[in-house]
């Protein structure tokens, strides 16, 4: 990256932070009551600039549904006029500071990012972007790239009425209007599905039946109807939410925010009265409930849950959230506190409801929550070998990732040099992006931010579904590289569909992965491969006579985490753990075991051997690998152990089709 | 030694109790307050500490009414919350100090404060109780400090005040510990113990027997067989009662029960006396101060049953007046006997005798005569039978056995405790955690269900840390030289169970 651009980039976050202040400055001065609404789109316009239509589109959805936000963001219209040229003025003095600031924030993301930048090229030709608009219409998506990139272009002063512009470009489509109007549908819909989340008195065993797997599970806001006052919203077994240090709300998982402001100044009350004792509060425990707490600057976050799960790992789920919230709108969100410390951020995550409820669905499905680890999707060593290939061509040519997944698992990924990414990015990342309807319907370029990587600055993220489940991102850090990834989309694209990686992706979907059943009984026939379903005989393995017992020994499941890999595999649910329920309940066992075994102070433990009336559970870590393994409660200890043992044989013998090796980019 | 003793040493620890029904208007939140420890501390402080505890038992009723806080976990303190009666709250707030050794388990601490509060109300009756009798407060503030401070005198090591903490992780408050004996031995016991309520002569009498720090018998109702235990074993038995002597039971930790100074209590500030009252004993209101846990105030009478002047003198008389408890909401006489390591606690009810301490010195006398051979004879068994201090150790295993059925426990010894080393406690004072929260979340779930768990952890250092759940009872165990592999730990509690716990924890 030339200095020209890196200081412009540089400026172009500061400018972000600027011009949104004056909407929070106008959020401060005047009443959600005052409206001027004609002004809005253009301080929308101005606000989002930097951040790309994602937000206009909040913006502009909010006021198709109600004057709710839109009031807010459209009084500030007319005071970010008048505020953006005392901004101009003073970006000319700050400039240098800000700026300063930005480049210094992009020196500390590494020295990756420095070296990378060098090598993007920056399309920079307006009417490439017009014929493409043109040319490309029918697909919103594209649409969103070329219209961001052209608002990117102009300078701060330049207003456009955009509110013709295509709703489902930010990528948020999906989850538009999610907030309000399609909550009210969305919530019958919760209703009936998540109604036994509210735990009867007396059959507390009896919620959560079924109710959680995947695909029962409806995303979006939860219950916007209740408030505090609500007997059903007291009810609900886990509560998430985020608020600001001086008590506004911006997030609850259950209820109307808005509703809530009283909640939330209460949370915010108890908070700051033990800071101001000069403490941090942690945890509350009352009864089955626990209240935990984490402040982050300006942001706290509060987790009220009666779920079993251990503190280790609710505080680590609002962790994931306030991260989740930094690769929506980056930690410079902070300086919007600094200068207006009642400044109300909802607007900025209007819409994204959606991403949230995902994520927060994730804790209870998804072992990348805790592992902090990644998984892949099984393949042929050759065909991830083909796809890692076609990335790493790509990345050479000054993409920063090139990251190619089904679903939430990894087909592969390739990073430019030095450059790594964190499990937990990649888990956020591939949150937002599948909870987000649009990114599936068109090609999207849009900023996000990697916490783990760099929490100041956005990255540009080129992303693309290939077919309904895989899909392609490229994340550059020049704003200008939309073009350029689309090329090489193309190019990936091709090659995968000529190598066939996608099919063998689909097949690898149909056949899944690990299956207890297949546990090699004799360590010496060595399985090589996966997939006995697959073109291999099932001799030597237990499939035969294991129905409803699962595999040998009472084996249920299992999670191999390899620590040099950050990687992590886990076993198809045998038939003894079919129901979703039961899945929940083992995600559960594991995730306290897990918290168990890394206690801070003193951890990690070597082994745990554990048995409830649900199940034996083992747990063994070394340096090398970590080992989770539930059986039958009834499991004898010494067999278990030898199944253990044997099953980490199995894991070592078939890791080129599970594991994703020798991913140059990580040198960590 | 003064109670201020007990003032100066501890930044680390505050306790408070607080009445929610009181102090309702604003500005008479003080009124709220019932004890404040540190005694000193500024109302502002005090006020600080009742305003948040208050506030969050409120908050957390919004979603679990049925169980309103518990504990506050902060970066450098940890909130302990009790509520000992209804509305009437304790609260201890502890420093975390990692350096210092300050780390605690909640469910130790919380067992703490009640501990306090029932030895208190075995005394004094409930908070409720005497705050019906005296609304202005000025009787229970001075009664609960001065018997507080008391019980705290017992945790002060130097200048220290050491709450149990991990390095406490293989004992149990709150339950109490037996001798094993004989079946010939238990058999003259349970003679003996007939023997004397028999010649009570009244309807309804109890009995408490100790060997050293051990129980021996009890007909008392269990919860009152705690409490008297944890008394005897503070200030009557040989132990409690001989300066000098080391005790063996965790119950005793502290130096300041060893060197009793007969004084009175001072204070530090008057503002202490305007809150808690005049605390000196030699006050005319006997009640309001007299001092149940004062160390140093038994001593071997006249006749062989051991006297006190803490429940005053008698009416125009020179001897003292007997001492009372309250036992299952009864009040009772407490007579307690000694002969060399054998102590015997003989509680009557106040109502069955009628004329006073007459009537108690006939109670006795009767008893003696009675019992005094069968007494003697039961004492010089259980000392033929005795394994010293070291008697329930089992070589190779560090370990506590908690009957949650009978509220009793066993331990290896502390002083084989102390052998292990930091990482394994500290392991095991986690684990005590975990199942801690679960055995709570269980209780919740379902009251009736018992809990049945096995846990074993190999720690960082190589030491096994295991939990068992089992048919009621709890096993907490540390293996230090084990072999590496879980089988040889299995087999090991295996083995234990067999032989110390019958097969409780055994698979079949």
């Amino acid at each position: 990256m030339s200095a020209e651009e890196l200081s412009s980039s540089a400026s172009s976050s500061s400018d972000e932070t600027l011009e949104r202040d004056p909407s929070f400055k106008s959020a401060e001065g005047g009443g959600v009551d005052e409206r001027l609404g004609s002004v809005r789109l253009e301080d929308e316009g101005d606000v989002e600039e930097s951040r790309s239509d994602r937000v206009e589109d909040r913006g502009g959805e909010a006021v198709v549904e109600s004057n709710g936000h839109g009031g807010d963001e459209g009084e500030c219209g007319e005071e970010s006029l008048v505020v953006e040229t005392e901004v101009g003025d003073a970006s000319g003095d700050l400039g240098s500071g800000v700026g300063g600031d930005g480049a210094v924030v992009e020196r500390d993301a590494g020295e990756g990012d420095g070296d990378d930048g060098g090598d993007v090229p920056v399309l920079k030709t307006a009417e490439v972007v017009g014929s493409e608009v043109v040319g490309e219409g029918s697909r919103p998506g594209l649409e969103v790239g070329s219209e961001w990139r052209r608002n990117r272009t102009r300078s701060n002063s330049e207003i456009e009425m955009d509110d013709e512009q295509s709703p489902s470009s930010s990528g948020y489509a999906g989850e538009r209007g999610s907030s309000n109007g399609a909550a009210s549908s969305a919530s019958d819909i919760n209703e009936i599905v998540e109604d036994d989340e509210i735990r009867e008195v007396g059959d507390v065993d009896g919620a959560n039946g079924g109710i959680d797997s995947q695909s029962d599970w409806v995303p979006g806001k939860r219950h916007a109807d209740e408030d505090d006052a609500s007997i059903s919203w007291r009810k609900r077994k886990k509560h998430f939410f985020i608020l600001s240090n001086s008590g506004k709300p911006i997030y609850s998982r259950h209820g109307d925010e808005h509703k809530l402001a009283g909640f939330s100044a209460t949370l915010q009350a108890i908070v700051s009265f033990v800071e101001n004792g000069g403490d941090r509060l942690n945890l509350v425990r009352a009864g089955k409930h626990q209240v935990i707490f984490l402040v982050k600057g300006p942001i706290y976050l509060v987790c009220i849950s009666c779920t079993e799960e251990p503190y280790e790992s609710l505080k680590g789920q609002l962790e994931l959230i306030y991260g989740q919230m930094i690769l929506i709108l980056t930690k410079s969100v902070n300086r919007c506190f600094e200068r207006n410390a009642k400044f109300d951020m909802t607007p900025l995550l209007g819409g994204t409801d959606i991403v949230f409820s995902s994520l927060i669905h994730s804790f209870s499905w998804n072992p990348a929550t805790f592992l902090h680890a990644y998984t892949c999707l099984p393949l042929a060593y050759a065909t991830r070998q083909a796809a890692g290939a076609i990335l790493q061509d790509v990345a050479d040519s000054g993409v920063l990732f090139a990251i190619l997944m089904c679903r939430h698992k990894v087909i592969s990924l390739v990073g430019a040099q030095k450059a790594s990414l964190h499990p937990d990015d990649m888990l956020l990342l591939a949150n937002f992006v599948m909870s987000s309807e649009s990114f599936r319907t068109s090609e999207s370029f849009s900023p996000i931010c990697l916490p783990r990587y760099n929490p100041m600055a956005f990255l540009y993220a080129y992303v693309n579904f290939l077919d309904a489940d895989s899909y392609l991102m490229l994340l550059t850090t020049s704003s200008d590289a939309f073009y350029h990834l689309k090329d090489c989309r193309i190019r990936i694209e091709t090659v995968l569909l000529k190598s066939n990686v996608l099919s063998e992706v689909q097949r690898s979907l149909l056949d899944g992965g690990m299956h207890v059943e297949d546990l090699p009984t004799d360590p010496s026939l060595k399985n090589r491969t996966l997939s006995p379903r697959v073109g291999h005989d099932s001799q030597g393995t237990f499939r035969e006579s294991a129905a409803g017992i699962g595999g040998p020994s009472g084996l249920w499941h299992f999670i191999y985490r390899s620590i040099y890999l950050d990687q992590y595999v886990s076993s198809e649910f045998s038939s003894c753990l079919r129901s979703p329920r039961q899945q929940k309940r083992l995600y559960r066992a594991y995730q306290k075991l897990f918290a168990s075994m890394h206690d801070k102070g003193i951890g990690p433990h070597k082994t745990q051997f554990r048995r409830d009336e649900n199940y034996v559970l083992l747990c063994w870590v070394t340096p090398d690998f970590e080992l989770y393994a539930a059986f039958d409660p009834l499991a004898d200890k010494g067999q278990a152990i030898k199944t253990c043992n044997r099953v980490c044989q199995w894991v070592k013998d078939v890791e080129n089709e599970i594991f994703l090796l020798g991913a140059s980019p990580f040198s960590w | 030694m003064g109670l201020s003793a007990v003032d100066n040493v501890s930044e680390e620890l505050q306790i408070c109790i607080f009445d929610l029904r009181r102090g309702q208007y604003e500005g008479q939140e003080l009124d709220k307050i019932l004890f404040f420890f540190p005694v000193d501390s500024p109302f502002s402080v005090q006020l600080s500490v009742i305003g948040l505890s208050e506030g969050l038992i409120t908050f957390t009723r919004i979603f679990s009414p049925e169980a309103s806080c518990e504990v506050i976990e902060a970066d450098k303190h940890s909130h302990v919350f009790y509520e000992a009666e209804p509305d009437i709250w304790t609260v201890m707030i502890v420093m975390k100090d990692k350096e210092l050794e300050a780390v605690w388990r909640t469910e130790a601490l919380r067992k703490v404060l009640k501990e306090i509060h029932s030895l208190f109300k075995m005394f004094h009756g409930s908070i409720r109780s005497l705050l019906e009798r005296e609304p202005d407060g000025r009787l229970i503030r001075s009664s609960l400090f001065s018997f507080i401070m008391d019980y705290l005198k017992d945790f002060l090591v130097g200048k220290k005040l050491h709450l149990p903490s991990f390095r406490d992780s293989l004992q149990e408050r709150g339950t109490v510990q037996m001798l094993t004996v004989g079946r010939e031995a238990a058999i003259e016991v349970q003679s003996l113990v007939k023997t004397i309520e028999a010649s009570a002569g009244v309807p309804t009498c109890y009995s408490l027997i100790l060997f050293q720090d051990l129980l021996v018998s009890s007909t008392l109702h269990p919860e009152d067989t705690i409490n008297l235990f944890t008394y005897a074993i503070l200030r009557l038995s040989p132990h409690a009662m001989s300066p000098g002597v080391r005790s063996w039971s965790y119950l005793r930790k502290g130096s300041g029960a060893t060197h009793p100074t007969v004084g009175t209590v001072s204070t530090s500030s008057s503002s202490i006396s305007d809150v808690y009252g005049s605390l000196s004993t030699s006050g005319t209101d006997r009640n309001s101060t007299f001092r149940p846990l004062q160390s140093g105030k038994w001593a071997r009478g006249k006749d062989p049953f051991l006297t006190t002047d803490i429940w005053g003198l008698e009416d125009g008389a020179s001897s003292s007046r007997t001492p009372t408890a309250w036992l299952q909401e009864e009040k009772m006489y407490l007579c307690a006997y000694q002969h060399k390591s054998l102590t015997l606690i003989l509680l009557l009810p106040v109502s069955s005798i009628s004329n006073g301490e007459q009537g108690i010195t006939a109670v006795k006398h009767q008893v003696l005569e009675n019992a005094s051979v069968k007494i003697l004879k039961v004492e010089e068994k259980l000392s033929k039978g005795w394994g010293g201090e070291n008697a329930y150790h089992v070589a190779g295993y560090r370990y506590l056995l908690v009957d949650g059925d009978r509220h009793a426990s066993r331990a290896s010894p502390p002083g084989k405790v102390t052998t292990l080393t930091k990482e394994s406690l500290l392991a095991l004072n986690t684990l005590r955690e975990q199942v801690d929260l679960e055995k709570n979340r269980a209780k919740w779930d379902d009251p009736h269900k018992e809990t049945n768990l096995e846990v074993s952890i190999r720690a960082k250092n190589n030491a096994w840390v295991i939990a068992r759940l089992a048919r009621g009872k709890e096993l907490y165990m540390v293996l230090e030289k084990a072999n590496e592999t879980l089988l040889y730990a299995s087999d090991a509690v295996e083995k234990f169970s067999n032989k110390y716990c019958n097969g409780a924890f055994s698979l079949d």
